[in-house]
């Protein structure tokens, strides 16, 4: 497990245990990553000054900063780079690593990515009425009540326009499961036991 | 022609509009989709909060192997997301063998295994490119009388290969909305994010992006707005009125899908074609040619 130990070998870190670390390797620094992210004015840093603290060293900048995890995949950089870094996948991996530190980029999408993977894996498919409402329940159930009649113009809307299966609550009923779902787990734990960073 | 379909999680629910439309477009031209058994989630573009690179190309690898299952035809994935997540695996199953041999082994653990080999297409591109601009406009029996439509390609349509359009100017949903007769307005927003999977948790931060996608088209003089992906046509439409109210505007604009533009001009009703289940009714602007 990695700890503030290690700051000064954070590079290795990010090589070893994100998914795509290494590819920065492959970075000169051009900028254009930065300027072609659509939140780039939310951004602290953004993805080649992120490279650049990785390659100082410095996990808490890096580690902390909600950049890493506004991207809103977009593509846009996988296409311009000029030396074809997967910035986006080192993005999505630097998300995924910080949760996995017990980081929390940003709270909302953190939350709501998570029922969203959860859904995925215990049914094989998106919910998409499950997961908002296990998401609006996030804070306990009166922010959640509060949450939901906020957002009921939306969910009245798109249960009339047959954009929405109905429930009365999560799990009621329950969300359907794909047939292979024993299978697909099966899949899904293996996967992660091949993924860097997760080796036992 | 048959294809497989992966419909993908959202034209089950938000998007049933794109997939009763995309039905209706494929009956008008005689494509035979066939639905891919028991299909599993892409993962999209929120996969790697929960999970890692390695499991989200394995809900793609047991996609491409189930309908290797049932054949060789190439599979239309209608949402851009799922195209995306999908088309990638497919590149990288062909051109990383090493990669290949762990999705076989990953994919062992259900019983399955892909040999690689499936070609993953988007809807532009087989309405572009296998039925093409003449059958489309002979199939118009409805024309849309000079609409004046936006082309909104989003991100992840034709981004990141470019394998069938231009990945920074794209043209096929313009010379298909043409061939139905809507006139294309000047849009330079067609190929801006909309926000995309997290669009609705960051909603601060990306509703100016949408601001901007909506102005840029009641500028230009749209009346609709034209899509190809479902995760941009709820993001533009269902939180309409909340971007209205973070940024003071007043934009009330029909966010329809390309396909169903195409079902109406084939001559399909308002129905059939599924436009009763946009929330911005587009209904006054259609009417005179429906
Ligand atoms: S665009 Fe590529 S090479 Fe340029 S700074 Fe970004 S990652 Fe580095
Ligand atoms: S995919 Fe992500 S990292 Fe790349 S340009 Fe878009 S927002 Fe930025």
């Amino acid at each position: 497990m990695a700890t503030k130990a290690y700051d000064k070998s954070f590079r290795e870190e990010v090589y070893d245990k994100v998914d795509a670390g290494e590819e920065i390797k492959l970075c000169m620094q051009c900028g254009v990553c930065g300027i072609t992210c659509p939140l780039r004015d939310e951004m602290t840093y953004g993805p080649r000054q992120i490279w650049s603290l990785i390659r100082a060293g410095k996990r808490d900048e890096v580690m902390n900063c909600s950049d890493i995890m506004l991207c809103t995949s977009c593509y846009t950089c996988k296409v311009r780079c000029p030396r074809g870094v997967k910035v986006i996948d080192v993005m999505h991996g630097l998300a995924h690593y910080a949760l996995q530190e017990g980081i929390v980029p940003r709270e909302n999408t953190s939350k709501f990515g998570k029922f969203f993977w959860n859904s995925i894996y215990k049914t094989g498919r998106i919910d998409e009425t499950e997961v908002p409402m296990r998401y609006s329940m996030r804070r306990g159930p009166i922010h959640g009540i509060f949450e939901t009649l906020e957002m009921m113009d939306i969910g009245r809307a798109l249960l009339s326009h047959k954009r929405m299966h109905f429930k009365l609550g999560p799990g009621i009923p329950p969300s359907k499961k794909i047939k292979g779902i024993k299978g697909l787990k099966k899949m899904l734990d293996k996967a992660e036991a091949m993924s860097p960073g997760k080796e036992a | 022609m048959d294809y497989f379909l992966y419909p993908g999680c959202s034209l089950e629910a938000g998007g049933s509009h794109y997939l009763a439309s995309v039905e209706a477009v494929a009956d008008a031209l005689g494509l035979n989709l066939i639905e891919i058994e028991d299909w599993n989630c892409c993962g999209a573009s929120l996969h790697y909060i929960g999970g890692t690179e390695l499991q989200t190309k394995a809900l793609n690898a047991r996609n491409l192997a189930m309908a290797q299952k049932q054949g060789g035809h190439d599979i239309i994935a209608p949402c851009s997301s799922c195209y995306i997540q999908m088309i990638q695996m497919a590149h990288e199953f062909e051109e990383e063998p090493e990669l290949a041999a762990e999705m076989n082994e990953i994919l062992a653990e259900a019983d399955l295994s892909y040999s690689g080999g499936l070609k993953v297409r988007h809807v532009l591109d087989v309405l572009f490119n296998d039925v093409g601009l003449d059958e489309i406009k002979e199939k118009v029996v409805n024309p849309l009388n000079g609409l004046k439509v936006a082309s909104y390609y989003g991100c992840q349509t034709t981004r990141p290969y470019g394998e069938y359009d231009s990945v920074e100017s794209p043209h096929t949903m313009d010379d298909i909305l043409e061939a139905l007769g809507a006139e294309v307005v000047p849009f330079d927003k067609g190929t801006k994010c909309c926000g995309s999977g997290i669009f609705f948790t960051e909603m601060e931060n990306c509703a100016p992006l949408v601001g901007a996608i909506l102005g840029a088209a009641t500028d230009g003089g749209a009346e609709v707005i034209s899509t190809a992906c479902p995760m941009c046509q709820m993001n533009l439409e269902i939180y309409q009125s909340r971007v209205n109210k973070m940024l003071h505007t007043e934009y009330d604009m029909p966010i329809v899908f390309v396909t169903q533009l195409m079902a109406l001009a084939f001559g399909k009703d308002f129905k059939q074609s599924a436009l009763d289940r946009n929330i911005v009714s587009p209904k006054s602007v259609l009417q005179p040619s429906a």
